[in-house]
């Protein structure tokens, strides 16, 4: 470009024919199109600028003489305002200090003194230097200092009609800006002018910037001109609107529909960059919208010739990498021949032919190729192909596997494992590689290579595998250790060959990554212990071995003080067959406790496990008790209100009830492992189906029945009182009158079931009715029963209660006590619902009572707002 | 679809960051610093994928200087490999063999080639020759004006 500029001097025309000259090649030779803008923007405005200069060094200033060139009298206008230019350091100038500063203070200070110096440029406002302010406020940002100040700036040089500082403009907005910013709205209008400028050049940066930061608003404004804009003629513009389009719909999707029609005749173009967003925006349409996917199903054949053009072409180095000619399109076309053939049976077909080729004549000894057979390999498994197909897949990915390159063998594994489920045996072949790359030194692919083992664990082999993955657990990175430890957990609970198996198992895991597992481990592990009784001694002697050795592992400790608590008595007696026996003094158990107790290691809650467990050992051991007494009065002083609170209370016990001690320090039942206590209400919110296989849990049945006590009663009642009643309104009346009076009587008799409970109507419809009863359990647990009655004079069948409660409130709904409802009132179905408000909202509960009766089927909701309570229904209280 | 694609020396400097998603600056600052402590962090010849929240990063040395880009799931991380190669090869082309000093003076050139080159998170262009060609008209245009407004006046 020197040339360009030396010859300013030689005049007007010579530039011209210079300019015409060395540009010729650059726009007129690579496009046959005639009228060029970028020749006659570069043109017109250098003409301009010359003819400024002239007229200056002639001291003629005016430029009025000077006719301008037409369509560009903003350009002269510019052009003529440059004259005034304030000298500032150059953007590398810049730089160059910036880098030169030896500490982070003295780079600080040398960057405000630049903002500084920008921000005054900023304010002088258009003086031609704005370009280069703006482009160093951008390195300013890069080095992560705050460079919103410059976003005005950005809106501001975006609508200048000169390319060099639309250029920086440009830059600037897609940098600094972010949609939710106000500016951004700003520049909307001048992107919708460039997208329809002369020059190719500008447009190309209105396309990108909308690209990448378009926002919903901007996106909804713009896409009739993106749209236009497709069917351009110009490749370059057109590579770029497809890929505008692409951002365009995965901002507004419902402006889908817009870009469908041209979409499709896109894949007629034989640029390989139209070509290419072609693709990607079919495959966002298909993505999005499965009546599109439908329809684009009829190109495969279309997309299918396009790919063997590809595959088969000879040598074009204009696209060729590394022998595959051009991947990067071959990836996408089998990316959207992958979503269209997925579940379909045709276009499966139409692509088995190109799969089969494209899987054998690929060359995977460069990344290029890999690439290629990777994505071929995805799209083999993910459509409805061939067997044989299938086979040559996933034996192209156990090449994979025995790859050098570790980038291919993580590839392997993560595809292995998207196939690991459907493909089960085919994977199973290869398992010995997978567990060899667990002792690779990269932690990726010992991540995908742990994952893999993971899914491959079944009953045959979990001895074999198990051994492998203890062996990962305890050399493997920290960052793996719980995901490592979870996954044996689990493992060990579908397949254990035995007990004993999954006890050692677990407590391996205990004492080699005990710090990183789950809370839950610890109740999960004692519920299997107290649950295999014969197991007691040898758990008891192995897990004091443990504690003995180490008391840094958290879990570890807690399950074995757990256990000498409970089976210190069995420790102590030393006769274990499975183990060698040891014998074990009292002191020796008391001294390991104690030591828990007091090292700085151990957390509240281990503590708290090893002071209860020496308060139980005080039944289960005959000498010391003096010492547990005074090692429990020790801690009734602590400074952990948990712990001290435990040991006044034990204090208490052996002060006070020394006589009940034995009794309260009792071994623990077995545990269930489904009690409430287990389950967690993950079912909350939605509506739940009441499992009728599930057999009654016994709590259910205890919390039902003062309830259906009573209800019994009122029917009876109801019996004798109003015999049959075929319009239910005055039956319900009766029943609620009557209850009262009722719930009177039973108050002398029995009053405790009756004052915590209130019966309330909530539907009354075709001789249904349903009743609810509230019982407040706790401050956040409340039971509600359900009970149903029928006056009618036929059986009321398939009734069916389904209930939902607002996203905080866990439910539980227990199952019926039936689902035929006798007629005449002369029976009824309850249901117990347990619900649980942590956050304590106001309880809502909306219910959907379905069944049938004289063969007509009914469906209702109910939706209760306000729970009865005692306390707020006086009225029907009993005293 | 591509996330973002940033540049940093082996001592963490950031050198050039791509957003293809409108993310607020301080959550663009900690994916660096993540980004960053993460990759520098890797051994010599390990793999080139790293799994980063529900991302797939993928990252490569190219002498000083380290290229790595944030992938959805379905994207081809072997592919990503070969866009960041070609990036490099773009970059060389242009400033002829080109060097972290290139890229940290001439930032705004890289960005320009980048923009010739992605679009949105995708390729918008497989062949170099074209983006060469591009960059370089677009360059012309921006230059014949700028050099003759640095001339002074005579």
């Amino acid at each position: 470009m020197e040339n360009v500029c030396n010859l300013g001097v030689n005049g007007n025309n010579s530039l011209l024919s210079y300019i015409t000259h060395i540009l010729h090649p650059a726009f007129m030779l690579d496009k046959d199109n005639k009228t060029c803008p970028e020749l006659c923007y570069i043109l017109g405005l250098e003409s301009i600028l010359v003819k400024v200069r002239l007229n200056r060094r002639g001291g003629a200033d005016e430029l009025g003489s000077e006719q301008p060139v037409a369509g560009f009298g903003d350009w002269n206008y510019c052009a003529a305002k440059d004259k005034v230019m304030t000298p500032s350091v150059r953007l590398q100038e810049m730089i160059r200090v910036i880098r030169s500063a030896r500490t982070q203070g003295e780079e600080r200070g040398i960057i405000q003194r630049e903002c500084a110096d920008i921000r005054a440029q900023f304010r002088q406002g258009d003086n031609g230097e704005r370009s280069h302010s703006l482009a160093k406020l951008l390195y300013v940002h890069m080095l992560g200092y705050p460079a919103h100040f410059g976003q005005m700036e950005c809106v501001r040089l975006i609508a200048s009609p000169r390319y060099s500082e639309k250029r920086i403009g440009y830059l600037g907005a897609m940098m600094l800006l972010d949609e939710k910013q106000d500016a951004s709205l700003l520049i909307t209008n001048s992107i919708k002018n460039d997208l329809s400028h002369s020059s190719q050049y500008v447009q190309s940066l209105a396309l990108c910037t909308l690209a990448c930061m378009g926002s919903a608003e901007m996106c909804r404004d713009l896409a009739p001109e993106i749209e236009r804009l497709l069917r351009a003629s110009n490749s370059y513009i057109k590579k770029k609107a497809t890929l505008c389009a692409v951002h365009i719909i995965r901002k507004v999707p419902e402006l889908a529909e817009l870009f469908t029609p041209t979409a499709r005749s896109l894949l007629s173009e034989k640029n390989h960059g139209v070509l290419h967003g072609a693709v990607v925006l079919i495959t966002e349409l298909c993505e999005r919208n499965p009546d599109t996917l439908n329809q684009f199903r009829k190109a495969v054949p279309e997309l299918v010739q396009i790919m063997k053009g590809l595959v088969t072409s000879s040598y074009s180095p204009e696209h060729n990498v590394a022998g595959i000619s051009d991947p990067f399109l071959q990836v996408r076309i089998l990316r959207l021949l992958r979503i269209l053939g997925h579940n379909n049976e045709t276009a499966s077909d139409a692509m088995n032919d190109l799969l089969a080729q494209v899987a054998t004549n690929t060359d995977s000894s460069k990344t290029a190729g890999s690439a290629v057979l990777y994505e071929t390999v995805l799209t083999i498994m993910d459509i409805n192909s061939e067997s044989g197909l299938r086979v040559l897949a996933v034996n192209i990915l156990g090449r994979f596997l025995l790859n050098n390159d570790r980038n291919i063998r993580y590839i392997s594994m993560t595809s292995l494992q998207k196939i690991v489920q459907t493909d089960h045996n085919a994977v199973q072949r290869h398992r010995g590689t997978i567990v060899d790359c667990l002792k690779d030194q990269d932690t990726s692919v010992k991540r995908r290579a742990l994952e893999l083992s993971l899914a491959l664990v079944s009953a045959v082999n979990i001895r074999s595998m198990m051994k492998e993955l203890l062996i990962f657990l305890s050399t493997c990175p920290p960052e793996l250790r719980s995901q490592t430890a979870s996954g044996i957990f689990n493992a060990a609970e579908r397949y254990s060959p035995s007990k004993r198996w999954h006890i050692d198992t677990i407590l391996h895991v205990l004492t080699t990554a005990g710090g990183d597992v789950r809370d839950e481990t610890v109740p999960n592990l004692i519920q299997l212990i107290t649950t295999a009784s014969e197991l007691h001694c040898y758990t008891v002697h192995k897990l004091y071995r443990a504690l003995v050795k180490d008391i840094s592992q958290q879990s570890l400790v807690q399950v074995a003080c757990w256990c000498i608590g409970e089976y210190g008595d069995l420790l102590l007696k030393g006769e274990c067959e499975e183990i060698e026996p040891v014998q074990v003094t009292e002191d020796d158990v008391l001294d390991a406790l104690e030591t828990v107790l007091q090292s700085h290691m151990s957390s509240p809650a281990t503590r708290g496990f090893a002071l209860t467990s020496t308060m139980k050992l005080s039944t289960r051991i005959t000498d010391n008790v003096d010492r547990i007494r005074s090692i429990v009065s020790i801690y009734g002083s602590c400074i952990d209100l948990e712990l001290q609170q435990r040991a006044v209370e034990y204090n208490a016990l052996f002060k006070k009830y020394d006589h009940m001690r034995a009794a309260v320090l009792e071994r623990m039942p077995v545990m269930d492992k489904n009690s409430p206590g287990h389950t967690n209400g993950d079912t909350s919110g939605e509506i739940k189906e009441p499992d009728p296989s599930k057999p009654k849990p016994v709590e259910a049945g205890l919390l039902a029945e003062p309830a259906s006590q009573v209800c019994d009663l009122l029917d009876l009642l109801g019996g004798t009182d109003t015999p049959i009643q075929p319009n239910p309104a005055p039956a319900s009346t009766a029943t609620t009158t009557s209850s009262a009076d009722l719930l009177d009587l039973l108050g002398g008799l029995e009053p405790t079931p009756v004052l915590q409970t209130v019966t309330v109507t909530v539907y009354e419809k075709n001789g249904l009715s349903l009743k609810i009863q509230c019982d407040k359990q706790t401050e956040t647990e409340v039971t509600v029963t359900l009970i149903s009655s029928n006056s009618t004079q036929t059986d009321i069948t398939n009734f069916n209660l389904q209930a939902a409660v607002p996203k905080s409130v866990q439910l539980q709904m227990k199952a019926p006590s039936g689902n035929v409802i006798p007629a005449h009132g002369l029976g009824q179905v309850t249901q117990t619902v347990l619900l649980n408000n942590p956050n304590k909202v106001s309880l809502k509960m909306r219910i959907r009572v379905s069944y049938s009766n004289q063969g007509a089927v009914h469906q209702d909701t109910v939706q209760i707002d306000s729970f009865p309570s005692p306390a707020s229904q006086p009225s029907i209280s009993p005293l | 679809m591509m996330h973002f694609l940033l540049l940093f020396s082996r001592q963490g400097k950031l050198r050039l960051q791509k957003w293809f998603l409108p993310l607020p600056e301080r959550e663009r600052k900690k994916i660096v610093k993540d980004m960053t402590t993460m990759v520098l962090a890797r051994k010599p010849r390990t793999c080139n994928f790293l799994h980063w929240k529900d991302l797939k990063i993928v990252y490569k040395r190219y002498a000083s200087l380290y290229f790595c880009c944030g992938l959805e799931s379905q994207d081809n991380e072997l592919l990503a490999l070969e866009i960041l190669h070609r990036y490099v090869e773009l970059l060389d082309k242009y400033f002829g063999n080109v060097c972290e000093l290139d890229i940290i003076f001439n930032f705004e050139k890289a960005y320009f080639i980048l923009d010739e080159f992605l679009m949105g998170g995708e390729i918008q262009e497989t062949s170099k020759q074209s983006i060469a060609k591009s960059v370089e008209a677009s360059d012309m245009l921006q230059e014949t004006m700028e050099e003759y407004m640095s001339k002074p006046a005579f």
